[in-house]
């Protein structure tokens, strides 16, 4: 006999029936985000074999881990589509021959949610698009070329004819700073108590 | 270098972690800082690319390929727990619990930008296959550890084996004359200890024994990557199980040989 263990996650919608091997629901969630992953892999991964492994790769890290999803943290969307772009980022690198970098180590994040709850709050799509225009027009043209047409480095200095370094400056900074605005924003917000 | 020149260069290093750009030597210095108690992980910076990925993104309509959504198809079966066909597969209650759920209306509102700080959570796993039963896992991996269960002293007459692969993370527990329990007041849960990874073991999954079980196949279902298993101890706890247990009622242990 077979009995399979259970999940204490209940918490998660969608991914927590998937968390306990639902397969209605897993079919339900290659539905629901199947296409998402594919567009965010292909963005990335212009090899159509290479990026339609990427996205099974995808899959079964979703499998596996949608137990860990925290429906208090983020969306499903959010936390799908990062699981696509670990991926698919991990694949360039590896394509590029870069070395390996470990994951952060999971009890220091886990410790952090527990410490800076606060750390980033509610971002409405319109905030982070208020946010972006914050961003110098050089750095908000180059987060264009990467995270809407998916460009690589190397891509976006020959389409710009900006230094490699200054790229790949722009990109961090601008993502630190577009992330501290959110911040802000969140701030000077006033608190509701009520659930939307 | 200031406590904040310090964090202010990890986060920037941990930008180009996300974006995949870093060098060699950032990638030591990453190493070197993320050990450093003052340069904490911050997830929100992945989050916001992540959300600025799907925000760009124009043409997540796009259907799936008809051959890649057959191999989803066919990849998630193995994690697909199985409905009670015959007496030898039991389908403990939640699942029925979990299949007549609808879908809650705010994953629809999932596809808005919300980003949320947090931990998160996503070991880098490292399978690539998937036995599906003890038998396989033994005859496919080549780095199967299998031990003997010992029952405590209450538990004295149970038996059992569990056999594990670090490679596949992927294991199971064949259990024998283990005492049924009521769901509803105790479930067994299973720990796996390994110190490389942490002092405190890994959740194995919260499992039942019915009645009349005789002898039980258990997969383990380890939401944490395990490296190097050192033990795999039984307890039983309250419904649901537990985050930390206090190992207050220890059921049986097995030490990896």
């Amino acid at each position: 006999m077979i009995n399979q263990p259970q999940s204490d996650d209940s918490d998660g919608g969608l991914l927590a029936q998937v968390a306990g091997g639902a397969e209605t629901a897993m079919n339900h969630c290659i539905n629901k985000y199947g296409p998402l992953v594919w567009s965010i892999v292909r963005k990335y991964v212009r090899n159509p074999s290479s990026a339609e492994d990427v996205v099974q790769e995808t899959f079964t890290d979703l499998w596996k881990s949608a137990k860990r999803y925290n429906s208090t943290i983020g969306t499903e969307t959010t936390f799908v589509g990062l699981l696509a772009r670990r991926r698919a980022i991990d694949f360039t690198r590896k394509a590029n021959r870069q070395p390996h970098l470990e994951p952060m180590p999971e009890s220091d994040t886990l410790e952090l949610a527990s410490t800076e709850p606060s750390a980033l709050a509610c971002c409405e799509r319109e905030d982070v698009k208020a946010a972006l225009k914050e961003l110098p027009e050089e750095t908000r043209t180059i987060f264009s070329l990467h995270f809407d047409e998916g460009m690589t480095h190397p891509e976006i200095v020959e389409k710009t004819g900006l230094p490699l370094g200054t790229v790949k400056t722009r990109l961090r900074r601008g993502l630190i700073e577009l992330r501290n605005s959110l911040r802000r924003l969140d701030d000077a917000q006033p608190q509701d108590t009520t659930s939307s | 270098m200031t406590n904040q020149e310090l964090m202010n260069r990890f986060e920037e290093l941990e930008a180009g972690r996300i974006f995949g750009d870093l060098e060699a030597d950032e990638i030591r210095e990453w190493e070197e800082l993320s050990k450093d108690p003052r340069c904490q992980g911050d997830p929100s910076l992945e989050l916001l690319a992540t959300a600025l990925d799907i925000d760009f993104d124009e043409e997540c309509d796009e259907e799936l390929p008809a051959s890649l959504r057959k191999a989803l198809e066919e990849g998630m079966k193995p994690f697909v727990v199985a409905e009670a066909t015959d007496d030898k597969v039991i389908r403990p209650s939640i699942w029925k619990k979990i299949f007549s759920d609808t879908e809650t209306a705010w994953a629809v509102a999932a596809v808005c930008l919300l980003l949320l700080v947090a931990q998160m959570f996503v070991d880098e796993s490292p399978e690539k296959r998937f036995a599906g039963s003890p038998e396989a896992l033994v005859a496919q991996a080549d780095d199967v550890i299998q031990s003997k269960f010992g029952g405590t002293e209450a538990f004295g007459q149970m038996s059992g084996e569990v056999v594990w692969s670090d490679e596949l993370q992927e294991g199971y527990m064949t259990l024998t004359n283990l005492p049924a329990n009521d769901p509803t007041l105790k479930q067994y849960q299973l720990w796996i200890v390994d110190p490389d990874r942490d002092e405190k073991p890994v959740d194995g999954g919260v499992f039942d024994i019915p009645a009349d079980s005789g002898t039980a196949i258990i997969p383990i279902r380890n939401p944490l990557v395990v490296r190097n298993p050192q033990a795999f101890v039984i307890t039983l706890e309250q419904p649901g199980g537990v985050v930390v247990s206090k190992q207050e009622v220890v059921v049986a242990l097995a030490t990896a040989s």
